[in-house]
């Protein structure tokens, strides 16, 4: 292929006009109704309203032709359509193209593998080149994919709300600026990413406008962790916690390894977590907290506790960590605390202290990151005492300088100081803390200028609207969590012309430069390059990242009078018995109410309450008891004036005086998805109350409100040893010679062995493969559902559908709740990722009328879509329910119309969303069973690449070990899935199958199933007082009944 | 016996009971059952018409619905892929066994008692396959290719999978329902020349004609016809024992708990005897009220004789399900000791059918129970009564099969409550309206009396007959 140059026409200064009609030529109103009533299809595509195939070709082709471009403002230039006529280079048609990239978020970048079809990004990966993610990602990078195709984006600049375009914001923009020479009366609210090229624009438009305003907001940020690593080591000082050097590690109130951590903590535990034997150094996990979360399900031991306890908790963790390493100064820290009353297990704490203690300086504390900055301080305190300093924890410079906070800016709008507000990102008017008044404070602001890739609340309250571009269409740069500088690399022109903030920023600060420039001239700045950096620019374009700018770890020493002053000066939480705290919890979904309109998450489950489509007030069933009510019953919660009414819905394990609530649902100003989904939360929450609010009252209404929850029943009725089989360290290296341990469990250990009066046809491939799952590092984000959703164009259903129990999800995270006593108090939760286990001799097969469901030679369960009729009977059969029927027409059928009359029903699927489809798998219909397929394009794509590289027609090359792998096992943050060839030796699953750990599901039904799951480890410190209860979720169903085996051990016995 | 000097007398309690009362002749036969036809439209007809031609009419319009739409209109969801479209299907195909059982299994035990209630129970059987085979048909997903379970040589080379038991359940049921026309239509011929010879219209002496086939009576004839219908009885024999067990297979042969069952052949072949014959009763009972005249050949004999068969296979139910729970706690296997014991009886709270399941036991094992008692057996109210707990019973029957097996199974995480939608509820009480439409139009326009038949049992035709003459 040769390469291909560009000869696009000269910009015409008057182009010529091809018209068929004299009203088309004058474009009169009359014309325009004319032609929608005659064109009504294409109407829109000439309206420019929606982006159309064809105008999606001329993104497409000119996406190839970017680099090198220069955008002299943020007007959008000509561009020019590219025909596909002479190839491009490097694009073959259904072939992918992979461009590495970077999802910025407020935890620093995600570093990203775009995958491109045709010039469509389809899929996002982990980049495995860098260190942070290994090639790995979570749930929000999977789904950033559908917002980028988001029919109802943003797509127009508004005035007012009204239409306008760039040449008039621009003219009123030099207005704004006209009027301030100083720039006082400017003020800039960001949002919380950390970008280079933001904090390089922020110092020349704050050059160009020293008085000017910089705020910062982000309303589930960690701004209260940075500002009690400043108390406790002085401005600038931001704390890294090393799980992966942890022993044993506490967490109070912080959901570290879900939706308040990072991938780098979660695979830091991971990594400490996962295990090859009995003897491994596995770590021990400690969790405090009020309700169920991913962390919790993790845990060794865990406490629950009210939030506004957490101090009370910190208080006496202190005492004790004090009495034992003589630290007199932090016994007078914990001292200076003050508590209202501290209802806390003393035993718990001590046995919990000592262990801490004996492992000085393997220990790490993690107080909750939205915990008063008093409790924070505290657990940095307790940290130090435990010689965590530098080895645990280390220290590093913020890459962002301090900024205001979204209530000084508030009380300059009040003042009536600002002139012009530029917000870029973010939506105040929807989040921010109810005492700021945002939306009153805005309103005095002369000109507000609202820069956001959807119109939201925010923007129906701005004078200017401005569409954003999404990371994946121009160039940003980002800070890794480690400190390396990654670039955002855009895989397609802009769909709907939206601009990047950074855009924006050089605008204002007078700087005419296109994005790229201005990442490039950052890049030039961070690396301190000088002369010709192509090269280096080109490698980094290449790898995605520059690891050499990496933060060092910086030293310091605890500010011993700041911290005593923070934590005198702080109030004491109370909470009085009969009342309970209001708890506000980051969606794991929606995360502040930013993804509401991303249809993938709001049908994703939430990883602990299995809710979707909804936010819902999660109480224990004690609780409840008290309120009188069960899950779905509306309760109304009150504090003072405010009142909110929301479905309760009733989690086991949760602290009986605390009610949590999700924030981010309740949006007004939304897309058809995310509108009237759940209730909003943020007017309760305030500046000084971010976590919790004591001294709520709730009253149970009388009224229900449906919950789509796609796991009727959490309870393992006693089949823990069948399904989710674990042990305890200690049980395990009793047994450590026990080949049969943990395959002989529950209805395992009695049942005979298998043999089969039926020969299926040999399983004769080259290949065979196989999955195995480690339960014992698989925490249950469900970012595999998200990815299998993507790789595989699974479609949404909407809320009544899932309340119908018809999601479509190929692979599902199941969470059990079980305790030995059935208990629902203190219960142990289990996840477990169930996905087609490609049984062997697969019940599905034979019961199939026609044949549309067999077996292939290299070990999979196949669907032929266009061979299936629908009878069901495959998914009946499944012993495992992991088939998914098309019960409607969902790729055609809007999901709020599902049951209107076909024949009447508008059909068909926004040209936008198609183009996220994955053109390597069938976009199914109605009527037509679906399941997980192993990724059978992947396999397909990497067998045939084995074939051609061989040059030999005939034998089936055996494809590398390892060298592919499927959506879930890539997407995976722990690397829990691993997904590989069973015949190859070298592969992975090969010696993971064999493992002692290892079990099938069902076994001794004779499916023969190709999923192995790596049994999991509880690693309990037998001194706590709650050590017996590790593990029990799977022993209270022992065959027998309770007449023996009480233990795991005795389980394992029967072999 | 020849000698005279010994007068043999039979005991009372051993003389067979005549079948066709009062010593009718078989004139007296031809006139009242042709009469039925041949008599003008009467007004309870017309308004029972009119009252089930457009509920059949709206179970069409909701099939239509549910094809244009898809199935999500039901009620079935994951984990329950099937609930009423299999369980109706089911239950009309064993009301669809009454008539086969009578027709020819009664017919090979010379039961000549049979011969007023066959033509009526063929009928009705089917009828109910018709309702039946709706459903196996709509409830897939793409009923369009419903064609591809055909066996047809095609280029593909992808013939069905015949491993599936339901494609076999395609083939028996198919074979049934062929076999059954064939069987009704040929009992038919020598009643339809009747009509045909009695018709005074045209119109009417054009079709009976036609369908008679020149049917002239003439010994060769009768030979020939006999001698067809008794193969044709010999040929439907063994499907009486098959179809039923071809569709216990659909749940046998899979390895769900609760369907995973051995007993479930004789169980379901019994079950189905057991309902047919109480829908048999359900029809001709109102019947033999609406026409008195037909009280002579239905008699409380056959009444009797019907509710004995009802208490026979309600009890062998009844022992199947006694069985299945026994077997679920002697095999010790947790699973299937969860599905009868909890998600079917119940017995620790956590099951979610059990009232299914209690529907089933009261209806089918001891409502009939009443049918010890030859005093209930003739009393037509009584019989009419249980006749309806076991409709009931037997629908609740395959509910709870389905149902409590699919909702509640291996893994917890996928359980899941079903109920049905509308339109579901709507297309069964559709199927009702289809049935009993096509019924009333049997009653009108074709002999619901074998003619022939019950000539042939009455004294007249049978003149060594002596019982009668002491």
């Amino acid at each position: 292929m040769s390469k291909r140059i560009f000869q696009h026409p000269e910009e015409p200064q008057t182009g010529k006009r091809y018209w068929r009609s004299l009203g088309q030529l004058q474009d009169t109103p009359e014309f325009r109704q004319w032609m929608h009533r005659e064109f009504p299809q294409g109407a829109s595509e000439i309206d420019g309203n929606d982006v159309s195939r064809r105008g999606f070709l001329q993104f497409m082709g000119a996406s190839v032709a970017l680099a090198g471009l220069s955008l002299a403002s943020c007007r959008r230039p000509l561009k020019n359509l590219v025909p596909f006529t002479k190839a491009v280079e490097w694009s073959v048609p259904g072939k992918a193209l992979f461009f590495a990239s970077v999802m910025p978020t407020r935890n620093g970048g995600m570093p990203l593998v775009v995958t491109t079809f045709d010039g469509r990004p389809t899929k996002i990966e982990g980049n495995p080149l860098h260190p942070v993610n290994k090639g790995t990602t979570d749930v929000w990078a999977q789904s950033s994919v559908l917002d980028l195709y988001d029919p109802q984006r943003s797509k127009d600049v508004l005035s007012l709300g009204k239409k306008s375009d760039f040449v008039s914001f621009e003219k009123d923009l030099e207005e704004i600026l006209k009027t301030s020479a100083d720039g006082s009366g400017v003020a800039f609210l960001v949002d919380g990413i950390v970008s280079p090229t933001r904090e390089r624009l922020r110092r020349k438009v704050l050059a160009k406008y020293p008085k000017a305003m910089w705020a910062t907001y982000e309303p589930n940020g960690n701004d209260l962790e940075v500002a009690a690593a400043a108390v406790a080591f002085g401005n600038g000082h931001e704390v890294v916690n090393r799980l992966d050097q942890a022993d044993i590690v506490l967490t109070v109130d912080r959901d570290i390894l879900g939706v308040e951590g990072d991938i780098a903590s979660v695979r830091g535990f991971a990594a400490r977590r996962k295990v090859d034997g009995p003897k491994a150094n596995m770590n021990r996990l400690y969790v405090v907290e009020n309700r169920y979360t991913l962390t919790g399900g993790m845990s060794d031991h865990r406490l629950r506790l009210a939030a506004s306890r957490s101090g009370a908790f910190l208080k006496a963790l202190a005492a004790q960590v004090a009495k034992l390493s003589g630290d007199q100064f932090l016994a007078t820290l914990a001292a200076g605390l003050k508590v209202v009353d501290t209802k806390i297990k003393d035993k718990w704490v001590e046995e919990c202290a000592a262990d801490l203690w004996a492992h000085k300086g393997k220990a790490l504390v993690l107080a909750g990151n939205k915990q008063p900055v008093a409790v924070q301080a505290l657990a940095l305190a307790v940290n130090v005492s435990l010689g965590a300093l530098g080895k645990t924890i280390e220290l590093k410079k913020s890459a962002v300088d301090a900024s205001a906070s979204i209530a000084e800016l508030a009380e300059e709008l009040r003042k009536g100081a600002v002139k012009g507000l530029f917000i870029l990102g973010g939506n105040p008017v929807y989040n921010a803390p109810a005492d700021v008044h945002w939306a009153e404070a805005q309103a005095k602001a002369k000109t507000v200028v609202h820069l956001s890739i959807d119109q939201n609340e925010t923007s129906a309250k701005a004078h200017w609207h401005v569409p954003a571009a999404h990371y994946l269409e121009q160039w940003e740069d980002c800070y890794a969590s480690d400190g390396s500088y990654v670039v955002g690399q855009p895989v397609i022109l802009p769909l709907y012309n939206g601009i990047t903030g950074n855009e924006l920023l050089a605008k204002i600060a007078g700087i005419s430069a296109d994005p790229l420039t201005l990442v490039r001239d950052t890049f030039a700045e961070v690396t301190s390059a000088s002369g010709d950096y192509s090269a280096v620019w080109a490698k980094t374009l290449k790898n995605g990242f520059f690891s050499n700018a990496s933060a060092k770890s910086i030293e310091a020493a605890l500010r011993v009078d700041a911290v005593t002053k923070a934590i005198g000066d702080s109030p004491a939480a109370s909470l009085a018995d009969g009342q309970f705290e209001l708890v506000f919890i980051t969606d794991s979904k929606v995360d502040d109410g930013r993804y509401a309109n991303n249809g993938w998450l709001q049908e994703l489950p939430d990883p602990v309450t299995k809710l979707t489509w909804d936010n819902a007030a999660l109480l224990s069933p004690a609780a409840a008891r008290k309120l009188g009510v069960d899950t779905g019953d509306v309760i109304r919660l009150s504090m003072g004036e405010k009142k909110l009414e929301i479905a309760a819905l009733v989690l086991p394990g949760h602290a009986d005086d605390s009610i949590s609530v999700a924030v981010g649902y309740g949006r007004t100003e939304v897309g058809s998805v995310g509108k009237s989904v759940g209730v909003n939360v943020f007017p309760f929450q305030t500046t000084v109350d971010r976590r919790f609010l004591t001294g709520v009252s709730a009253l149970k209404t009388g009224r229900r409100h449906a919950l789509a929850i796609t796991q009727e029943h959490g309870a393992l009725e006693g089949r823990g040893a069948d399904i989710t089989r674990q042990a305890t360290t200690q049980e395990w290296s009793e047994n450590a010679e026990n080949k049969d341990f943990f395959k002989k469990m529950g209805i395992d250990a009695h049942a005979p062995a298998n043999f089969s009066l039926y020969t299926h046809p040999p399983l004769d491939d080259v290949h065979g493969w196989g999955m195995a799952v480690d339960l014992n590092s698989c925490i249950g984000c469900a970012a595999c559902m998200t990815a299998c959703q993507a790789e595989n164009n699974i479609p949404i259903v909407g809320k009544e559908q899932v309340i119908n129990g018809r999601e479509m999800h190929w692979m599902r995270t199941d969470r059990y709740f079980a305790s030995e006593g059935g208990d629902a108090d203190e219960p142990e939760m289990v996840s477990q990722p169930m996905m087609c286990q490609q049984c062997e001799n697969a019940p599905c097969e034979t019961v199939c009328p026609v044949n549309a469901t067999v077996h292939s030679e290299d070990g999979l369960n196949v669907m032929a879509y266009n061979r299936c009729i629908g009878t069901r009977y495959c998914a009946n059969n499944c012993p495992f329910k992991v088939r998914r029927f098309n019960f409607f027409d969902y790729n055609q059928r809007s999901i709020t119309n599902l049951y209107r009359w076909n024949l009447i029903s508008e059909k068909g699927t926004p040209d936008s969303i198609q183009m996220q489809k994955n053109p390597n798998v069938t976009v199914r219909m109605r009527g037509v069973m679906e399941k997980c397929t192993f990724c059978v394009q992947r396999v397909q794509e990497a067998k045939i690449a084995a074939k051609v590289k061989s040059s030999d027609s005939g034998v089936q090359p055996r494809v590398p070990a390892d060298s592919f792998t499927s959506a879930c096992a890539q997407v995976c943050p722990t690397e829990a899935i691993v997904f590989g060839d069973i015949r190859n030796p070298e592969s992975r699953i090969a010696k993971l199958k064999e493992d002692q750990r290892g079990y099938r599901l069902l076994e001794y039904l004779n499916t023969e199933n190709r999923v192995w799951y790596l049994a999991r480890i509880r690693n309990p410190n037998p001194k706590m007082p709650d050590a017996a209860r590790a593990g029990s979720a799977s022993k209270g169903g022992h065959g027998h009944g309770g007449s023996h085996g009480h233990t795991s051990s005795q389980n394992g016995g029967h072999a | 016996m020849a000698d005279s000097s010994v007068k043999l007398e039979t005991p009372h309690e051993l003389v067979r009971p005549a079948l066709v009362d009062h010593g009718r002749s078989i004139q007296w036969v031809t006139e009242n059952v042709s009469n039925i036809v041949e008599s003008s439209t009467p007004k309870w007809w017309l308004l029972s018409f009119c009252i089930t031609s457009p509920i059949a009419l709206m179970g069409l319009i909701c099939i239509v619905y549910q094809i244009s739409n898809g199935v999500g209109v039901w009620g079935e969801n994951h984990p329950n892929g099937w609930a009423w479209d299999i369980t109706n299907f089911v239950f009309w195909i064993g009301i669809g066994h009454a008539g086969t059982l009578i027709s020819a299994v009664l017919f090979l035990t010379r039961q000549k008692w049979r011969t007023s209630i066959n033509r009526a129970a063929e009928a009705m059987t089917l009828f109910a396959v018709v309702c039946a085979g709706i459903f196996p048909a709509i409830h897939v997903g793409r009923v369009w290719y419903a064609w591809f379970l055909a066996p047809i040589p095609n280029t593909n080379a992808i013939w069905p999978n015949f491993r599936s038991p339901l494609l076999w359940d395609v083939f028996a049921v198919s074979t049934y329902f062929s076999v059954s026309v064939l069987f009704w239509f040929v009992g038919l011929i020598p009643d339809l020349a009747t009509l045909r010879d009695r018709a005074k219209s045209r119109v009417a002496q054009i079709i009976y004609g036609v369908l008679a086939l020149g049917w002239r009576g003439g010994n060769r004839q009768w030979r020939h016809y006999e001698m067809a219908y008794l193969l044709l009885a010999g040929l439907s024999t063994p499907l009486v024992l098959s179809v039923h067990s071809i569709v216990s297979f659909d749940f046998a042969t899979s390895i769900m708990p609760g369907w995973h069952t051995t007993i479930f052949p004789p169980y379901f072949v019994a079950g189905a005897i057991f309902g047919g014959f109480a829908m048999v009763l359900t029809i001709m009972l109102p019947a033999a009220r609406i026409f008195p005249q037909i009280n002579d050949m239905i008699t409380r004999n056959h009444v009797d004789k019907m509710a004995k068969i009802i208490l026979l296979t309600g009890s062998i139910v009844g022992y199947a399900y006694l069985m299945e729970l026994f077997v679920a706690w002697y095999g010790a296997n947790k699973f299937e000791g969860f599905t009868f014991f909890t998600a079917r009886a119940n017995i620790d709270g956590k099951g979610w059918y059990q009232w299914a399941y209690w529907i089933m036991m009261f209806c089918n094992v001891i409502s009939p129970q009443i049918f010890w008692f030859k005093k209930m057996r003739t009393n037509y109210v009584v019989v009419f009564v249980v006749c309806q707990f076991v409709n009931v019973g037997m629908w609740f029957e395959r509910f709870t099969i389905i149902v409590t097996s699919l909702a509640q199974d291996f893994l917890p995480s996928s359980w899941g409550h079903y109920s049905p939608s509308t339109t579901e509820i709507l297309t069964f009480v559709g199927t009702f309206g289809i049935f009993l439409s096509l019924f009333l139009l049997f009653m009108r326009f074709l002999p619901m009396i074998a003619i022939s038949e019950v000539k042939g049992v009455t004294p007249e035709a049978d003149p060594h007959n002596h019982h009668l003459k002491h």
